[in-house]
């Protein structure tokens, strides 16, 4: 495998691994309050964390690109005070990852909790235990398997993600070109034996990672 | 010294409305009546999981909730053990675990001597280090019960505490539920649908029907003096008829029905009998008539009461017993259906009499077997 390709690789890896951690940061407590709270504008939350599952990837890029380019609603603001925007670096890589990944986890780890006996958190309730006491100590252990098989699947998904990675991203080699966007490369410049090394690499990743998923899900009941 | 236990509840949840009060002393009391009659939803309210439209919960003089006051007490703070319907127990604790759950404020030493003092007295030793998914179902009842009385609580909710349970082990656990109640001394409230349950555990019993409170009453008074009608069909009364009053006194109704003239003996000194001609509830136990033998001496109005006629339609086989449908020599369709009354014999008596070949007979109900309710 050529350098250029091995840096690939690792990018892959380090922008998975990173995306996947903002969305075990953020997509739990998500998928906690989607499963356990009222609230009014829950149904809004709901289409945000989806939206992506559905939308083409390039047009979640779209999305990202009007939100946080140079001259985007966060990312002009940013720019103007910092002089810096996150548009074709590889926490762009990262941030297009974890945004394509975030409906897999939620929507498994939502129905992880929602399936814990309710009686089990008012048990924990009548014994004493907040309500934040009891998500750590009753739901979020016993709806563990269900949240790991949605990290699971969230890291494939990123370590996959081309199309909106290309919009935010961009294909920089050595900076922003992951694993899918070098295999594009190397099959447009006619480098078939490269872009093979790679396809079987992604390959035997998702092997493993449907292995362990279903190994999760089983176990989980 | 007021009541241990006075609730008034009014809560409208997905179109159920709950409305009751009814207020309860020491000992065991037990909400009894059809699921889906707010049983459970009461248990909640008490707990503090449910919070009710309106009303005032006081345990042991302790205020939980008043909505004028603006008092709601959480769940967290209430001290009432829940038994939940199936245990509840945490499938990924040991029993340990599970019964010191609600004492993790207590420091480490005593959360140990208290857990250790509530397997004891439960008989658990030796099963501390099990999970709740390796033990029956009699021992993850207690585990539960352990679990509610470790915060010793002021009083403790039970919703449905059998129903998770197999059929011959419900009377050893009742029983043993009893037995436990009494030794630590404190108050419960039992929710069941099975009304042997509600008789043989509560000490009062509050009959609920839609929502509503029918009856609330000690346990010898619920059976022998039902308040309605619906009470005496909510706890499975048979024979529940329709007659009309042709005269009262103090002592004695006369009642007409199916053509026949039934005589009653009055229910007692607070019931005010209706006018005549108005129509009356009475029931009949199936196990109070008596056959009449052909080969005995003939029927005395005096001693035997009501003396009735007619055939055996159907019946049904209950092994001990067997039941009779039987439908009298009168004109006009039957009270219930193809037939006027139950009654129900002992197999002996079914076989002693050739009850299988002789359908015909002559049958007395005692005066004071007519139980007419209150209207």
């Amino acid at each position: 495998m050529s350098p250029e390709n091995l840096s690939a690789l690792a990018l892959s890896v380090r922008v998975a691994a990173t995306a996947t951690l903002l969305n075990a940061v953020l997509g739990i407590p998500l998928a906690y309050l989607l499963a356990r709270r009222e609230f009014r504008a829950r149904w809004l939350v709901d289409l945000l964390v989806t939206l992506p599952l559905i939308l083409p990837p390039t047009v979640t890029g779209y999305y990202l690109i009007v939100l946080l380019g140079r001259r985007g609603w966060l990312g002009a603001p940013l720019y103007a005070l910092t002089g810096w925007s996150v548009t074709f670096t590889w926490q762009a890589a990262v941030i297009a990852a974890a945004v394509m990944a975030l409906p897999l986890l939620v929507r498994t780890a939502r129905a992880a909790i929602e399936s814990v006996d309710r009686d089990l958190e008012r048990a924990a309730f009548t014994l004493g235990h907040s309500e934040w006491r009891t998500a750590i100590e009753v739901t979020l252990p016993l709806a563990r398997n269900g949240i790991l098989a949605g990290l699971v699947l969230a890291f494939a998904r990123a370590l996959g993600e081309f199309g909106a990675t290309l919009m935010l991203a961009g294909n920089i080699p050595g900076r922003t070109t992951t694993v899918p966007l070098a295999i594009y490369t190397a099959v447009q410049t006619g480098e078939s034996s490269e872009a093979l090394a790679l396809v079987a690499a992604l390959t035997t990743v998702s092997c493993v990672v449907i292995f362990v998923a279903s190994r999760l899900g089983t176990t989980a009941k | 010294m007021s009541k241990r236990l006075d609730v008034e509840i009014r809560a409208g949840l997905r179109g159920f409305t709950l409305d009751v009060a009814w207020t309860a002393g020491d000992g065991v009391s037990v909400l009894f009546g059809p699921s889906g009659s707010g049983k459970t939803l009461t248990l909640q309210c008490l707990a503090g999981l449910v919070r009710p439209d309106a009303g005032r919960i006081v345990v042991d003089g302790r205020v939980l909730f008043d909505s004028v006051a603006g008092i709601h007490v959480p769940s967290q703070e209430r001290r009432l053990g829940y038994v939940f319907q199936g245990y509840a127990l945490f499938p990924h604790l040991t029993v340990r675990s599970n019964i010191a759950f609600g004492l993790r404020r207590c420091p480490a030493a005593e959360q140990a001597r208290r857990t250790a003092a509530v397997i004891e007295r439960l008989g658990l030793g030796g099963f501390e280090g099990r999970y709740p998914r390796e033990l029956s179902g009699g021992q993850r009842q207690r585990i539960a019960l352990g679990r509610a009385l470790a915060i010793e609580p002021s009083l403790v909710l039970l919703d449905e505490p059998f129903s998770a349970l197999d059929l011959p082990l419900r009377r050893t656990l009742r029983d043993e539920l009893q037995a436990i109640l009494q030794d630590w001394r404190v108050p419960a409230v039992l929710v069941t649908h099975d009304f042997s349950e509600a008789y043989q555990l509560g000490d009062s019993v509050i009959v609920y029907e839609e929502g509503r409170v029918r009856q609330s009453a000690l346990r010898g008074d619920l059976l022998r003096r039902p308040a309605s009608e619906s009470v005496a069909r909510i706890l499975g009364f048979r024979n529940v008829l329709h007659g009309v009053l042709r005269d009262a006194t103090a002592e004695h109704l006369r009642l007409e029905w199916r053509g026949q003239v039934l005589e009653a003996r009055a229910p007692g000194d607070l019931f005010s009998p209706p006018s005549p001609g108005t129509s009356v509830a009475f029931f009949v136990r199936p196990e109070d008539p008596r056959l009449l033998r052909k080969d005995g001496p003939p029927p005395d109005a005096a001693h035997h009461g009501n003396i009735l006629a007619g055939s055996v339609v159907r019946e049904v086989d209950l092994g001990v017993t067997r039941v009779l449908m039987l439908r009298l020599d009168a004109p006009g369709p039957p009270a219930q259906g193809e037939y006027d009354l139950e009654i129900e014999v002992p197999r002996f008596v079914y076989e002693v009499l050739n009850l299988a070949h002789d359908r015909r007979w002559r049958f007395s109900i005692h005066r004071s077997s007519i139980h007419v309710l209150p209207t």
